[in-house]
């Protein structure tokens, strides 16, 4: 081909596919304005506005009459295959745990604030006395094949966890202060001996060690089909088609069959406790978070387990959908390292000499941010300022009367100032206590479209009160090796931005306490261990009291800043307008139940 | 055999450099950090990387990849259910680009520098600037989403016996779309490729002679040029398989098609070092082999590169 010829064929392509590219806009030009002028008011709402999770239901407005029947089509969100460890004494993904809240629960039903109630599949009377609780498995409920879950079941999960041939991350505390069960775990006795079966439904456990934590999500719910189980070896259980291939439960659907990694397909469960469910079935597939919004626009899943809540605001008038929201058990945080973590002896060891280990140079720094601006620059409204380091998700025990330093720049110059951080050679970078260049140390995580922004903006604010803070390596870190490093206390790092997804259980020792890995920060003080403690000590066991000393440790972590919350989190979650009875990922308390889910239509609404 | 060794130690300590293991995903305040310590200690992950390559080694000999740390089963199970999808997956992306590549270039080839041989050859540079998740993402916009022509993900509709017929039929209906929008970029090689023989071919002494003799011009394309022109294609079908493996890891991570692409792609994010060393190994291995055959039908086709 000659060159005369490319260039006149290059031209016209280029004509070409400037022409589909123009239409292409027009296109999607006149699709807005036609849905703008469908609902003129939610259209104005786009792009720039803040929402607030005050405007979100927890539960869908059910619109029409509710047919008989149908499949409800559920699509789970991850950019991996479910994993297929279909038990929840097994599966360590959430992916997993989608799946398998369809067709299986927990025995003990909990309220807003995660405390057991005798609502669920099984009672609990509790007597602390003598530190035992006898639990009741009430006699309707069975398994999918018809037989019924028996105390021995519940008692066979916790000889299995226990085992010490168990392959999976479940042992821990809900365990250890079971009566006997280090001894069996270790392989000492054959059987735990605090687990007593008193009769084929009543199962009595007898503790080491008594607190209100273990009646707010302590205790291990989740029985096992002993009858399905017991000749598979330990070892082999999670691997076993048992768990795989044809797993049973107890829940509202039975599972129907399996597409290893991406679809399942559940049938009803007829015979369910609470009655029979309204659906037929549901179905549920892996949808790539890339294409969410276009399966949810055309009518593809009637809903999800999460949405990205960064793609909301482009997509908060979508027709055909309904949002619902939540808040989030999580918050985002900044944490300052004030130590070491002594590996031997299990515990932090506070450095007093730690770069950030001046109270004012925290709190200056908290104050020099302006988080209520971020959660709506960033997140639309979506995350928001945070006070605490409960969040609200725990509605009795977040304590929003507490006053947290907010963005007020002269307050954290005047901090500054006061504790001797003052500019010494004039270059509008302070020096620290003794004129020495201070320069701070931050690591933040990649992923998503404002991580970048976010950790530019923290740094450009500190920068005005003259603080150098400067990106660790220069970049942000990925997942593993930013918890890598925070976890081994890189002395490179000084501050870093994370994030904690909340227990059930308010108890933040877990996080906080002098003994905790995952207490980052290595921060441990004597208030604070006796905070700590005095929440699950016997007096917490009345309510107003355990809130009460929990306003105290939120208090006293405001005054000392181990690390400071910056933003709290919504969770939105789009549900077709044909779907009934849907609470934001049935959320315990809400009283609103999967089996009750129901459709008013065979065929999902699509968007215009 | 020296390859594959090497590639072994190279993809191991690569995955070993990687940061995280498979269970620092898990930082969650609900599970107790000791149980993760405990299990991490179970899995060997604490051990120096020599001494879990010699046990990786070792029990591979035996045919045993190990077992997955995330799904929990053994990585040649977890291989076998992946490995059926990307080679049905590889099998009809190949016939696909025969059957648009030969008469394409056939075409472009016999009426060489006129307006049809434009128009593909201008295709075949579109089709070499495109990078092929963007052409897998848009195809999946337009056919399956817009004109929803096809389904938009997954391998096979859920709840469907496995064997019958409506099952084979969705398996395929699932597999069009990834397989088409992977053959229309991978072809644009093989277009060029044979059009540029066919160029070369009807130039050469013995399509004179033919034509000399009387023979029709459909008997002197169909017989002589494109029967000499096929041959060197037939010995790139090796290379189009090393490629097509770089292809079916962008195409199925967005059709969210399982198959050892995705596999490779979720077990990097979630850190399963035995799954991740093993898929490499694996597609390391069918690479080889495609060179190995591609050389094969190279020597049989062109006496000229025989070894003695």
């Amino acid at each position: 081909m000659s060159k005369r010829y490319l260039g006149k064929l290059f031209s016209l392509l280029t004509l070409v596919l400037m022409f589909f590219i123009l239409t292409a806009c027009n296109d999607e030009d006149a699709e807005a304005e036609v849905e703008g002028n469908d609902n003129a008011d939610k259209g104005e709402a786009a792009q720039d506005d803040v929402f607030s999770i005050d405007d979100f239901e927890q539960i869908k407005t059910n619109q029409g009459e509710a047919i008989e029947g149908g499949t409800l089509n559920f699509g789970l969100v991850s950019d991996t295959a479910f994993e297929g460890t279909l038990n929840f004494n097994f599966y360590s993904g959430n992916p997993d745990a989608q799946v398998i809240s369809w067709f299986d629960e927990s025995l003990l039903d909990v309220d807003e604030n995660y405390a057991y109630t005798n609502d669920g599949a099984a009672t609990l009377d509790v007597d602390r006395e003598a530190k035992t609780i006898t639990f009741k498995i009430r006699d309707n409920v069975n398994w999918h094949d018809g037989e019924p879950v028996t105390a021995e079941d519940w008692q066979f999960a916790y000889e299995v966890i226990g085992h010490p041939d168990y392959d999976g991350i479940r042992y821990g505390s809900d365990f250890t202060i079971i009566k006997g069960m280090e001894a069996y775990h270790s392989g000492e006795a054959d059987a735990i001996s605090g687990i007593e079966v008193i009769d084929e439904k009543t199962m009595k456990i007898s503790y080491d060690t008594f607190t209100p934590s273990l009646l707010s999500s302590g205790i291990w719910s989740y029985a096992m089909p002993k009858h399905i189980f017991k000749d598979i070896p330990v070892a082999d259980m999670s691997s076993s088609p048992e768990v795989r291939e044809k797993p049973i439960g107890m829940g509202p659907f039975k599972v129907d069959s399996i597409v290893p990694g991406e679809s399942v397909t559940f049938v009803k469960n007829e015979n369910y406790w609470r009655g029979e469910p309204n659906l037929d079935g549901v179905t549920l597939k892996v949808i790539n978070p890339n294409v969410v919004v276009q399966a949810l626009e055309n009518g593809e899943v009637d809903l999800v387990d999460s949405f990205p809540t960064d793609q909301y605001p482009e997509n908060a008038d979508m027709s055909n959908v309904e949002f619902v929201g939540d808040v989030d058990l999580a918050y985002t945080y900044i944490g300052f390292k004030l130590g070491k973590w002594d590996a031997e002896a299990g515990e932090v060891i506070p450095d007093p000499e730690a770069k950030m280990a001046d109270v004012d140079l925290r709190r200056a720094m908290w104050h020099a941010v302006d988080n209520d601006t971020v959660g709506k620059k960033f997140y639309n409204g979506l995350r928001w300022n945070a006070n605490t380091l409960i969040p609200p998700s725990h509605p009795d025990y977040h304590d929003d009367s507490i006053e947290a330093p907010t963005y007020d720049p002269d307050k954290a110059n005047q901090l500054l100032d006061d504790a001797g951080y003052e500019d010494v050679n004039g270059d509008g970078i302070r020096e620290d206590k003794d004129g020495n260049e201070l320069v701070i140390n931050f690591a933040s995580m990649s992923g998503g479209d404002t991580a970048e922004p976010l950790a530019q903006y923290y740094i450009q604010a500190w920068e005005a009160v003259g603080l150098k803070v400067e990106l660790l390596d220069g970049r942000l870190q990925e997942f593993n090796t930013f918890y890598d490093r925070v976890e081994a206390d890189d002395p490179e790092i000084d501050i870093y931005q994370g994030a904690w997804s909340v227990g059930y259980d308010v108890n933040p020792a877990g996080l906080y306490g002098r003994d905790a890995a995952f207490n980052y920060t290595r921060y441990a003080s004597e208030e604070n261990d006796a905070l700590l403690q005095e929440g699950v000590s016997e007096k917490a066991f009345d309510e107003a009291y355990r809130q009460d000393v929990y306003s105290k440790w939120q208090e006293l972590m405001v005054d000392e800043i181990p690390v400071f919350p910056t933003v709290y989190r919504a969770v939105i979650i789009p549900v077709n307008n044909r779907v009934q009875n849907y609470a934001v990922d049935f959320k315990d308390g809400v009283g609103i139940y999967r089996y009750q889910l129901a459709l008013t239509q065979e065929e999902a609404v699509t968007a215009e | 055999m020296p390859q594959v060794l090497l590639l072994s130690v190279l993809v191991f300590l690569m995955a070993q450099m990687m940061p995280g293991d498979a269970l620092s995903g898990q930082i969650d305040p609900n599970i107790d950090p000791a149980a993760i310590e405990a299990q991490r200690e179970k899995l060997g992950l604490n051990n120096p990387w020599y001494v879990q390559y010699v046990d990786w080694v070792g029990s591979a000999l035996h045919g045993d990849l190990g077992q997955s740390f995330r799904h929990k089963m053994p990585v040649t199970d977890l291989i076998g259910q992946r490995l059926a999808n990307t080679f049905w997956l590889a099998v009809a992306t190949l016939i696909l680009t025969y059957l648009i590549a030969i008469p394409l270039g056939i075409t472009s080839g016999r009426y060489n520098d006129t307006l049809r041989d434009q128009l593909i050859t201008g295709y075949t540079y579109i089709g070499f600037a495109t990078p092929l998740f963007i052409f897998a993402l848009v195809s999946l916009w337009v056919f399956g989403f817009k004109l929803e022509w096809f389904p938009t993900g997954g391998s096979v509709a859920p709840g469907l016996e496995p064997g019958t017929f409506p099952y084979i039929v969705s398996k395929l209906q699932h597999l069009l779309l990834p397989a088409l929008s992977m053959a229309l970029i991978t072809t644009v090689n093989t277009v060029q490729y044979l059009r540029s023989e066919i160029i070369d071919t009807k130039q050469k002494d013995f399509i004179i002679t033919a034509r000399a003799k009387g023979a029709p011009e459909s008997r002197v394309y169909n017989r002589h040029i494109l029967r000499n022109s096929l041959l060197p294609l037939a010995a790139f079908l090796g290379f189009e398989i090393t490629g097509l493996i770089g292809g079916t890891i962008f195409v199925e991570t967005i059709y969210s098609y399982p198959g050892m692409g995705l596999l490779f792609m979720d077990s990097i994010a979630l850190r399963d070092y035995s799954v991740v060393t093993s898929v490499v190994l694996l597609l390391g291995v069918v690479s080889i082999l495609g060179v190995l055959l591609s050389d094969i039908i190279l020597s049989i086709v062109d006496p000229r590169i025989r070894i003695k």
